[in-house]
């Protein structure tokens, strides 16, 4: 019944779209010519189909279909409007009821729109009984409207909303739908600068996503999570949250590209470098092209971490399309770790500081002068065969009272931690270094072919894992016929098998 | 005033008085009697109820454990420092809005920086540091052990021994001297990979050992695979990557095989 008549809304109002198309492409003649375009539907007729898609998804059970109503109302995105929606509402919200009352209430007032459509939906109301889903939806679209005009604390309290009504919901297809409104209430909360009011909300919502199996729900709550504490700094509660949590195969590659990025900041801060440079690198490959600002704080990261481990990154790095300017202030920083001169390093710490700042890497780049010692050394090291400690000290303008005991000291330490291959002559005052053996003669060739052709390999299994089937697609092929006859074996199989588990009792 | 909090701030005039005179024994047993009474707050952490004292009520179990955090030390008792620091820092983190700041935050924060340096706790550490603010890194307590950590991380050891003089709190002073201690093991260390042999005095002048006999005990109980002999203190050299004489045949037959395995499966 419900069909019918959305049918037949789409077909009269699509009807007159044509109409309005056409004249359109009449007065501007360098449009392309009207045959085709006359099947272009209104932002309103999207959403109804959207809709339906979503009514069918929960109908028959196929998350699939959710997945695909939400990629497609983020296209539509821009086009939203506070009459769409509100008339998208009436349309599929029984009117009087709670839900659409409240959610109207968001929705800045243009009565003179909507009459038309509240008495066109009336009739319809008797008969259209909303599932849960298209509900869950209508608060999604509201808030995602609320968020892109801007009325951030109208955003707040509807996704409040929406969260209190979840809370009663368990069904696997709302699930998919959750997970993006778990998203949106912690963006409402970050943009009103209130992250941490939610915190024990969203560590509640955790436990039952992971009690329910929802493993999409528990995905996005355990970034959000992750975020709500890194934006505090809480590092320590992070990890610990991080590390006790389950974990599972990724179900969205965007919820997993976060989940490296946090997880690399994380292992940065607590200085395991190696580490955290595989998640930062992992998440900026992973990375949709389209999210550039991800990508540029992944690789900001990834540069930091990699001149800590005593790497310098390649040019290319820094020249990546559209990136050139907000990584600029780290390729100065890499020119200067690069060259080893500490002055130079810190003119460009305290010409950036207030980038370094608003990145949040300010620490991490007091934590690199060691590091810009370290390459000095090196460098030295490479040139000299022998050179007296104080030269070394002149060398690194290490400004102390004590240089040459500084420069020992620290010559001392590279060597223990295995930067330079040298030895000291405390004696005469001298650094000598050693010759470079030749690596072919040692084990370590053979280690580093091993360790790429196990990563090929490992690569091609994912790859062969991650294919998809879709579902039933060869079930479908057999007749009814065959079909019934399958069932019937199957049955008898299960009796045989049943039969003998009684007859061994 | 609420006669709970009469007692409390009391019984914690009497604590501070042992604790001036070092009367160690009688403060502890004072303050766990207060730890006792100060669960009785609803509004302490980890409940923070709005109750009408709840300024009052956190400010002076704030001060008490910030006195806990000064009498471990006292008492160099690092386990307990631990301790009382952790129930120390919700007052700073959760409720600092709330209290006026306290004058002994950061020598607090810094102490328990300089803490986690001499365990070598370095990620702590800079998990601790990321909490403050650009503020607190200004000032002279938090900034001393930042430096520290530096110079330590470097290798200046000289530039740690000697900001022993400069400690901007008299509570530094306990913890620098063990951190002197930490600092000779790393030179110990370090000495060993980048000399072949020291002569006795300057492997002394090096580890800041005054007589020669506390040298030969030293290693003694440190590090026994050091050998004195005329006047010298030989290293011994463990070789690291030595070039490779046989062909691990075993480890190479297994790898072989299982890249056969795996191609196979791929065509």
């Amino acid at each position: 019944m419900s069909f019918q008549i959305k049918n037949c809304n789409r077909f009269s109002s699509s009807g007159k779209m044509t109409q309005d198309v056409e004249m359109k492409e009449q007065q501007v003649p360098a449009a392309p010519s009207n045959s085709v375009s006359s099947t272009v539907p209104s932002v309103l007729q999207h959403l109804k189909e959207i809709a339906a898609l979503i009514e069918t998804g929960a109908y028959s059970r196929e998350v699939r279909r959710i997945l695909r109503a939400i990629r497609l109302t983020i296209a539509l995105r821009r086009k939203l409007n506070a009459s769409v929606i509100s008339s998208f509402l009436s349309f599929t919200l029984a009117s009087g009821s709670e839900a659409h009352s409240r959610l109207v209430s968001y929705l800045p007032k243009e009565d003179e729109h909507d009459m038309e459509v509240d008495t066109a939906s009336s009739g319809s109301q008797a008969t259209v009984k909303h599932s849960h889903e298209i509900e869950i939806y209508c608060y999604l679209l509201v808030l995602i409207f609320l968020i892109d005009q801007k009325k951030y604390n109208e955003a707040k309290s509807c996704s409040s909303a929406s969260i209190a009504r979840l809370k009663n919901l368990n069904r696997r297809t709302v699930d998919v739908l959750a997970s993006r409104l778990y998203f949106y209430y912690s963006l409402s909360y970050e943009l009103t600068e209130s992250l941490s009011e939610i915190r024990g909300n969203l560590l509640a919502l955790h436990r039952v996503a992971t009690l329910r199996h929802d493993e999409l729900g528990q995905e996005t709550l355990l970034n959000l999570l992750l975020r709500n504490y890194l934006h505090y700094n809480l590092y320590d509660q992070a990890e610990k949250l991080r590390s006790k949590a389950p974990r599972f195969e990724a179900h969205s590659n965007q919820q997993f590209c976060r989940y490296l990025f946090y997880l690399g900041k994380i292992r940065t801060i607590q200085l395991e470098y190696t580490d955290a440079k595989e998640s930062l690198l992992q998440a900026a490959r992973k990375a949709p092209v389209a999210a550039l600002g991800f990508r540029v704080q992944c690789n900001k990261w990834a540069i930091i971490v990699r001149l800590l481990l005593g790497e310098i990154p390649e040019r290319t790095v820094f020249m990546q399309k559209g990136m050139e300017n907000a990584l600029k202030p780290y390729f100065d920083l890499t020119n200067a770790v690069r060259i080893g001169d500490l002055d130079l390093f810190k003119t460009v710490a305290e010409k950036f500081s207030t980038t370094f700042t608003s990145d949040r890497t300010n620490n991490l780049i007091v934590r690199l002068r060691h590091n810009v010692i370290r390459t000095g050394l090196r460098n030295i090291s490479i040139s000299y065969s022998r050179i007296s400690l104080a030269d070394v000290a002149t060398k690194l303008r290490l400004d102390s009272p004590n240089p040459i005991a500084d420069a020992e000291s620290i010559v001392s330490k590279a060597i223990r931690d295995g930067a330079i291959d040298a030895m000291l002559d405390h004696a005469n005052g001298w650094m000598v270094s050693k010759e470079t053996g030749d690596i072919y003669s040692t084990n370590e060739p053979q280690m580093a072919f091993n360790s790429r052709i196990a990563f090929c390999l490992n690569m091609h299994n994912e790859a062969v894992r991650a294919l998809r089937f879709p579902p039933n697609s060869h079930k479908e092929k057999e007749s009814a016929e065959k079909r019934r006859e399958r069932q019937q074996q199957e049955q008898e199989l299960a009796q045989c098998i049943a039969e003998e588990d009684d007859d061994e009792f | 005033m609420d006669p709970k909090l009469t007692e409390v701030s009391q019984l914690f005039e009497r604590f501070k008085a042992a604790l001036v005179r070092n009367d160690f024994d009688t403060c502890s047993k004072l303050l766990s009697q207060l730890k006792i009474l100060l669960i009785e707050f609803k509004s302490l952490p980890p409940l923070f109820e709005e109750t009408p004292n709840a300024v009052q009520e956190l400010t002076i179990a704030r001060d008490i454990y910030e006195h806990a955090v000064v009498l471990s030390v006292k008492m160099e008792d690092q386990d307990a420092f631990e301790r009382d620091f952790f129930q120390l820092k919700p007052y700073y983190t959760d409720v600092g809005s709330r209290l006026t700041q306290s004058p002994q935050e950061y020598p607090i924060l810094g102490l328990n920086l300089l803490r986690l340096l001499v365990q070598n706790r370095i990620a702590e550490f800079h998990t601790e540091l990321e909490l403050l603010s650009a503020n607190a890194l200004e000032n002279t307590c938090i900034k001393h052990a930042v430096e520290l950590e530096q110079s330590f991380m470097e290798g200046a050891y000289n530039r740690v021994l000697t900001a022993r003089q400069t400690v901007p709190h008299e509570t530094y002073v306990y913890f620098m001297d063990l951190l002197a201690r930490t600092v000779r093991d790393e030179i110990a260390g370090c000495s060993e990979k980048a000399y072949d042999s020291l002569t006795v005095k300057d492997a002394r002048e090096m580890l800041l050992i005054s007589s020669d006999q506390e040298l030969f005990d030293y290693i003694k109980e440190e590090h026994p695979e050091w050998e004195v002999k005329n006047g010298l203190v030989v290293f011994q050299k463990a070789k690291d990557s030595a070039p490779c004489k046989e062909i691990p045949s075993l480890q190479l037959i297994n790898q072989t095989l299982s890249y056969a395995r795996e191609l196979e499966r791929i065509v």
